[in-house]
């Protein structure tokens, strides 16, 4: 067994909404870690707090208080333009609507995010996005706009701009909330082979206790706070991570 | 391309229907901001021409003199009397040397000596009051374009002739050849023959003076030195003003602008100009408000994708950039469509709108109509326009866009 690699360290991370003189807590103090390669669930009921966390960690929104260190960079006192920087390089987002943007082509999609960064549609990009079409197996659909696919479709093409940037996490809120049983599975299935193949780090949050099962390990989020770190092979504390994919 | 430029044309070909309303919003604007251009330019050179084209730019007479103050008993009222300045005619002894500075200045176009004073002329019992112009012969047309003018007979100037206007020559029955009387207001009088009748169009032209040889005329108004006035044209009509104070002051002379002596005239000028001006900043304000609001509703419409682009750590700059690009691509597109719209338009009438006489119906000056600085304006404009709902759609908030 490999030694576990930490890509994202959470410590007692808040978060607070104030809303006149009421403040409610969201967060109460989270804490655990994320290694690189994992396939890792987070699971907890409506408004326990897992959204907020998502957000967070995708550095959309601030935490109250506490530490977010990513990759060795302490993202918690970042400016908006260093958590803007770094979310383009290094985190991929899998929304449960895909957002595509449909006066584009499947192809463009999944390249804007470099084309963004380096100002033009360059070959080398848009040979990247094909590939990782071919990879999604939309290779065929590739010059389709996005309005022109079906909803399995357009949330492959999604995942594959999710990879485009080669990210250290991708951040998966319900993949699967819009599609039916099979399409759901395929893109399940898809997320778990590309983890498998090229050892990228995915947090999934999800209601599914099927699809939940089918990761390395579960946080369960519970008014806030972490109810508890589960692998596949049973219970765990938090920060020990058993089981991990090739690295 | 830059990728923002794909963007942002990508933006605008989606929604076509809203691009065309807004790129002939930007065309309507730009056309009436050249048409106006050319329509008010047109007017004010025909007005300049049909008034400035006559007279001079600037006039040398001498001062006028001081009335004198007679005093009488220290117990007496002291009462002010003026002494007939007219008794001894004023007039500018030393314009040899004023000519050669006026030669020497490269903004002066020409300078014309003139003799002038007033005189009868008669024939038969007919009589008529003239302001004599005395003029060199190469130089009649310098100030008033006589020679192109004259409808009978010719503009040559020998001692012998005078040229009248068409009204004068009406009123007192006189035609080309025929000997008329002059009797100058300082007693001497002259038979001279009517050489050629000239119609300038300015009734007081027409009806009042008479152009002489600069000799005859000397002789006539017994000015045997000096010349009464000297009249300049100018390559720059508008320097005028500055001019006359420099030489004012240069040379102890009053010298007076055409627009002192047209007031009037140079107020409805610039009151037209104003009006124009207004009317073109009009046109401007409403391609800024139509492209702000269109954009505006583009930032609404577009509120998840602006925010999902952002979550893919798209930055704020981007997003302005691709917005602004989109004001300058409708402004320039716009722009150059209705600044070609605004020649053909000025084109056409001035080439096809005439009169029974031929003479054009509005006086448009279809190169005036200020087209390249109509597109810059507006494409800037635009631009401008576009900032505040750029401004907006980098405002939006990822989390909340990609929520709703």
């Amino acid at each position: 067994m490999t030694t576990p690699r930490s890509i994202l360290d959470i410590t007692d991370l808040r978060k607070d909404y104030v809303t006149g003189d009421t403040v409610a807590q969201v967060l109460k103090g989270l804490s655990f870690s994320v290694y690189a390669g994992e396939f890792l669930a987070l699971l907890g009921p409506s408004g326990s707090g897992k959204s907020t966390l998502l957000s967070i960690l995708g550095t959309l929104l601030r935490p109250t208080s506490g530490s977010m260190r990513m990759l060795g960079q302490e993202l918690s006192t970042a400016t908006d333009a260093e958590l803007t920087n770094f979310r383009s390089r290094n985190i991929g987002f899998v929304f449960q609507y895909h957002h595509l943007l449909p006066d584009f082509s499947a192809l463009e999609n999944v390249a804007f995010p470099a084309s963004a960064v380096m100002g033009r549609e360059t070959d080398a990009v848009l040979l990247r996005a094909a590939q990782l079409l071919d990879r999604v197996g939309l290779r065929d659909r590739m010059h389709y706009k996005a309005t022109k696919l079906s909803g399995g479709q357009k949330q492959r093409v999604a995942i594959a701009r999710a990879l485009m940037m080669n990210p250290a996490l991708v951040l998966a809120d319900e993949p699967t909330g819009n599609l039916d049983r099979e399409n759901a599975e395929h893109v399940m299935a898809l997320l778990a082979r590309i983890n498998a193949e090229s050892g990228t780090t995915f947090l999934i949050s999800t209601h599914d206790p099927d699809i939940a099962a089918r990761c390395h390990r579960r946080l369960t989020v519970i008014d806030g706070r972490l109810a508890g770190i589960e692998t596949s092979s049973g219970p765990d504390d938090a920060g020990h991570r058993p089981m991990l994919a090739a690295e | 391309m830059p990728f923002r430029l794909k963007i942002a044309t990508r933006y605008l070909l989606s929604n076509r229907a809203q691009s065309v309303l807004l790129l002939t919003g930007v065309a309507i604007g730009v056309l009436v901001f050249c048409f106006m251009s050319a329509l008010i330019n047109g007017l004010t050179q025909y007005q300049i021409t049909q008034t400035v084209g006559a007279i001079p730019h600037l006039t040398f007479e001498p001062r006028e003199r001081e009335p004198r103050v007679i005093s009488g008993d220290k117990a007496t009222m002291v009462l002010p009397a003026v002494v007939n300045g007219n008794l001894q005619r004023t007039q500018i002894r030393s314009w040899q040397s004023l000519m050669d500075s006026l030669s020497a200045d490269p903004a002066v176009r020409v300078a014309v000596p003139i003799v002038s004073g007033n005189a009868l002329l008669t024939r038969g019992q007919a009589v008529g009051s003239v302001a004599i112009t005395g003029v060199k012969p190469e130089q009649l047309s310098d100030i008033a374009d006589i020679a192109p003018n004259i409808i009978a007979g010719t503009a040559e100037l020998d001692l012998d002739g005078i040229l009248i206007g068409a009204r004068l020559a009406k009123n007192l029955s006189v035609s080309v050849g025929q000997p008329v009387v002059m009797r100058s207001d300082r007693g001497r009088e002259r038979t001279v023959k009517v050489r050629g009748i000239f119609r300038l169009g300015i009734e007081s032209l027409d009806e009042r003076v008479a152009y002489m040889n600069f000799k005859a005329a000397r002789a006539l108004l017994d000015l045997e030195n000096g010349v009464s006035r000297v009249e300049v044209k100018l390559f720059d009509l508008y320097a005028a003003p500055p001019m006359s104070e420099v030489y004012g002051a240069a040379t102890g002379l009053k010298v007076t602008s055409w627009i002192e002596k047209n007031r009037r005239l140079f107020d409805a000028i610039q009151g037209q100009g104003t009006t124009g001006t207004l009317i073109k900043v009009f046109s401007i304000v409403t391609i800024v408000i139509g492209v702000a609001s269109a954009l505006l509703l583009t930032t609404m419409r577009r509120r998840a994708e602006i925010g999902i682009m952002r979550s893919m750590g798209v930055s704020k700059e981007f997003i302005t950039t691709v917005f602004v690009a989109q004001g300058v691509l409708i402004g320039l597109a716009g722009a150059t469509l209705g600044a070609g719209l605004g020649y053909s338009a000025c084109w056409a009438l001035a080439e096809f709108a005439k009169r029974a006489d031929g003479r054009a119906l509005l006086t448009i000056d279809v190169a005036g109509g200020n087209y390249a600085y109509g597109i810059a304006l507006a494409t800037f404009a635009s631009a401008l326009a576009a900032i505040l709902p750029a401004r907006a759609a980098a405002k939006i908030d990822p989390l909340e866009a990609i929520s709703q």
